[in-house]
């Protein structure tokens, strides 16, 4: 009897995990590059935009629960110091306030390492207590009658003051991070360097950005008869019931999370945050429903950021381009707290090469934690190592596209292993095609105060998803059918792209489909909605739920229709005999079959053993800079990727224009910035830390190439909402250089940088 | 005092400070309209005044007495949307779909001044409003789609 539970490789923002796996019921033939699809690949418009253009969505926020509290928050005024008074009985007091907690009275649980309202304070607005009340108004006024008093210290607010020999000690162990330095290396890099007819050595800095998605964190927590609801806007509902039933000592039955619309993720809600736990402690304690929603200061300033790097490259190639080494090491600095997402990992997965080195040092420092985001850690690397191929382009004096094809990757050469498909060629292609990129290149380059210049950049992400992921199909008594999946969709399609799938297998009409999602309670279970892994993971489980309940529906029809059920195939929710001619529609079969359920059940099969999985794709950009002022105009971007099936084009479209729109604003707008001696955080609006406007812009040919990967899994699709951020900031910022012939060597591309770079001539020199 | 909103009358008593955006979501449970930055930096929250845009989060309650207040659930319903409603499901001009009322608003308001609108003006006159999942190609496609619209049908 053939294994029931194996074990394969999962890739989940850069990290490769080995999952236990339940080998499904059934293993259906990938839907190839011709297979005859008629709902899988179609532009189906988004199916919960209706509730979204009416108003109608209930996003975290819009829950109201009777008798609903109102949760403030205070926060730590420094940045590193200890409590050494907290009193709330004056606040608790007044008219109107109903409940207050501080580390007394929360459960103990750590968020990035620091306990939950600590009154050891390691970071500026560090949550230290919070108080409920009727109205929020009266919750936030009501903070200024609690009594704080601290003893403050001196904060080590960046990487280099953390790490100065004389730097006050971050966390008790030092401030490196235990793993540090990470090192990982394939071949002799000094005996590539040797080799080297070329070697080109830079140091490239990108800053702290912060997600800024417009929902901020947030939860509505009520307890019924002992037991725990949550609706909160997480991007993983099954994390968030886990932990909050650890730290409540509940059993995870007495836990249910609710997540129908979320305002954006980006990597920063997964797993539950402060505000959860809080909610949860105030609605016990008070026997009311409890709402703790961030504020816009709160969510800028504590809820996850991506890591500000230093990346100090050295690439070594022959004449002809043929790279011979790349060595880089890398500081970031994690915060307070984190995971160690790898900037190192795009240089070893990028580029054909015998030897690659990297060093990772992670530094703590007394700043918010980082989290994921969009593609964490490739999206820093690849600025640093694109950057720096574009260097190497101009020493070699070769067109930066040629040096990229010249050292085109085979295979996964940390791992030895074959890619399960990979069209990057045709998206350098076609991309350069569509740019008109040879044309763009050789234009003359303008001197006058408008200086426009193109660039480009590669990209790779591990987008393979895997298991675990589970689904239900049934079908309603009127023919309508509900796809169940324990999934989160954040905005990306995923109820379109899982009714999509359904229907095709069933032979529906999508429209007849209804996809539920984003409930522990009555849903199975699927994993986090992060590294791109949804639509590869949950897509396959949906199909094989699909495939059992057509073929129980075919089983029925064919007794009822005097066929075998070999004999049926379905189109538009209606079953036909080939053999006779006759055809029931669906409804028409399950009134017949009374409340008997057509049911399926599906989940997401292993991963193919010994088999790199990921997207690429190629970005190009043209920019203009103004000379005078330091304005960079994006004027055009073109972006061609390989995500394996497209199983809604307008979706993913929509998916690869926000990625490139977000790429665009690390490139030029986006920095935390802190004060240096304080660590207080100096931009936490959406007026001081800036996102693109509609006036920000640019065109955009953003497309996929026709890539199925049959090998991948068997709906033949592979992520794509994290790539297309990856290669945007490098693009841009080489583009930049061409214009101005000056390597400029951090982002963001703000006017002052521009404008220094001209007049004092900072940065890497050419 | 007496609101209109979405033609309906509510008779409420408000504090003199409170905002129309907290009045909207708290006591008439209108939780359409959201609440992103409460400054008036995103335009999530914007309504209409008497048809032009106003962001709510800056709006004290008490000086909208006498004007028609216009929300998204008064814009176009699930089986009759507003025609900028019916382009945004078209042209997918959302994802998350947080800013979406905000930005449906703006448009409305943009459409009302200058139905005929050149990509620039819509580039301008939506500046205001944030949209972090990136959806603004597609916002800008669905705004002038129904302007283009709307001059055919006119002609």
């Amino acid at each position: 009897m053939p294994k029931r539970f194996v074990t394969t490789k999962v890739e989940i923002e850069g990290r490769e995990e080995t999952k236990v796996v339940e080998v499904p019921s059934r293993n259906p033939t990938p839907w190839g590059k011709d297979a005859d699809l008629h709902v899988v690949g179609k532009r189906v418009p988004r199916m919960d935009a209706i509730d979204k253009v009416t108003g109608r969505a209930q996003y975290t926020a819009d829950i109201q629960r009777p008798g609903m509290l109102h949760t403030a928050i205070l926060r730590a005024p420094v940045a590193r110091g200890r409590v050494t008074e907290l009193d709330l009985s004056y606040a608790l007091a007044l008219d109107g306030v109903r409940g207050g907690v501080t580390i007394d009275n929360v459960p103990d649980v750590k968020i990035d390492g620091v306990r939950l309202l600590d009154h050891n304070i390691q970071y500026a607005n560090q949550p230290i207590a919070a108080l409920c009340a009727d109205t929020l108004e009266i919750a936030q006024r009501a903070l200024n009658a609690i009594v704080l008093e601290m003893d403050v210290d001196r904060p080590v607010v960046s990487a280099e003051q953390a790490s100065s020999p004389d730097a006050p000690r971050v966390k008790p162990t030092g401030n490196a991070h235990r793993a540090s330095p990470r090192k990982s290396s394939r071949g002799d890099v000094d005996a590539g360097l040797r080799e080297a007819d070329v070697v080109i050595t830079r140091e490239y800095r990108t800053p702290v950005a912060l997600h800024t998605a417009l929902e901020p964190h947030g939860a509505v927590a009520e307890w019924i008869g002992g037991r725990l609801t949550i609706w909160e806007s997480t991007q993983g509902i099954f994390m968030t019931r886990r932990e909050v039933a650890k730290a409540f000592g509940l059993p995870q039955s007495s836990v249910g999370v609710v997540m129908h619309y979320m305002g954006g993720g980006f990597g920063a809600k997964n797993g539950a945050p402060h505000s959860t736990y809080i909610a949860a402690a105030l609605a016990k304690q008070t026997n009311r429903p409890v709402r703790c929603i961030l504020d816009r200061e709160g969510e800028q300033t504590d809820a996850g950021n991506r890591m500000a790097t230093t990346q100090r490259v050295t690439l070594g190639a022959k004449r002809d381009g043929t790279l011979t080494a790349i060595d880089v090491d890398v500081t970031s600095a994690l915060g307070i707290g984190g995971w160690l997402a790898s900037p190192a990992k795009i240089y070893h997965e990028m580029y054909e090469c015998p030897n690659v080195r990297s060093s990772e040092t992670f530094l703590f420092t007394n700043t918010a934690a980082m989290a994921s985001f969009r593609a964490p850690g490739h999206v820093e690397g690849a600025f640093g190592l694109e950057r720096a191929m574009d260097v190497l382009a101009r020493e070699l004096d070769m067109d930066p596209l040629a040096l990229r094809t010249h050292n085109y990757a085979k295979q996964d050469q940390d791992k030895q292993r074959e890619f399960s498909n990979k069209r990057l060629d045709e998206c350098y292609r076609q991309g350069a095609e569509r740019f008109g990129w040879s044309a763009a290149r050789a234009r003359k380059a303008s001197t006058g105060r408008l200086r426009r210049g193109v660039g480009m950049a590669s990209l790779t992400w591990g987008a393979g998803g895997g298991p675990p992921a589970y689904a239900s199909v049934r079908i309603n008594r009127d023919g309508t059918i509900e796809v169940l999946t324990g999934a989160q969709d954040l905005g990306t399609g995923a109820r379109t792209v899982m009714a999509q799938i359904a229907a095709e297998v069933l032979g529906a009409k999508v429209a007849d489909v209804r996809t539920i999602l984003g409930e522990t309670e009555r849903l199975p279970f699927a994993s986090n909605s992060w590294g791109s892994i949804t639509t590869a993971s949950v897509g396959p489980a949906v199909r094989i739920a699909a495939e059992e309940a057509r073929d129980s529906l075919f089983e029925a029809a064919a007794g009822m229709m005097n066929v075998d059920p070999t004999d049926l195939e379905a189109r538009d929710s209606e079953v036909h005999a080939k053999s006779t001619d006759r055809c029931m529609l669906f409804r028409d079969v399950c009134e017949k079959l009374g409340d008997v359920m057509i049911s399926g059940h599906g989940s997401r099969g292993p991963n193919p053993d010994k088999t790199a999985i990921a997207a690429f794709g190629a970005q190009f950009a043209e920019v203009e800079v103004d000379v005078e002022t330091g304005i960079v105009r994006v004027l055009r971007i073109v972006s061609a990727h390989d995500s394996g099936r497209v199983i809604n084009p307008t979706l993913a479209e929509s998916q690869l224009e926000g990625g490139i729109i977000q790429g665009l604003g690390y490139a030029l707008f986006e920095e935390r910035v802190l004060d240096a001696h304080s660590g207080i955080p100096l931009n936490p609006t959406m007026h001081d830390y800036k996102i693109p406007t509609m006036g920000d812009i640019p065109r955009i040919d953003a497309f996929f190439v026709d890539a199925v990967d049959t090998v991948a899994n068997h709906t033949g699709a592979k992520g794509l909402a994290e790539p297309p951020i990856i290669g945007t900031a490098p693009a841009i910022a080489n583009a930049v250089a061409d214009a101005l012939g000056a390597d400029i060597p951090e982002i963001p591309l703000t006017p002052w940088r521009v404008i220094a770079n001209r007049l004092l001539g900072t940065g890497n020199g050419e | 005092m007496r609101l209109i909103v979405n033609g309906a009358p509510y008779d409420v008593a408000v504090p003199g400070h409170e905002t129309l955006l907290v009045t909207l979501r708290e006591r008439l449970q209108l939780t359409g309209t959201k609440l992103v930055c409460g400054r008036g930096e995103c335009g999530a929250c914007t309504v209409l005044l008497d048809g032009r845009s106003a962001y709510s989060c800056l709006t004290l309650t008490a000086a909208c007495s006498n004007q028609a207040i216009t929300t998204i659930e008064g814009i176009g319903r699930e089986d009759s949307p507003h025609p900028l409603q019916a382009a945004f499901i078209e042209h997918d001009a959302l994802q998350c779909g947080f800013c979406t009322p905000g930005q449906i608003l703006a448009g409305v308001a943009l459409l009302e001044q200058n139905p005929n609108p050149t990509e620039d003006d819509v580039r301008r006159g939506m500046s205001g409003n944030l949209c972090r999942c990136g959806a603004y190609p597609k916002i800008l496609r669905a705004v002038l789609a129904v302007a283009n619209h709307a001059e055919t049908t006119d002609a």
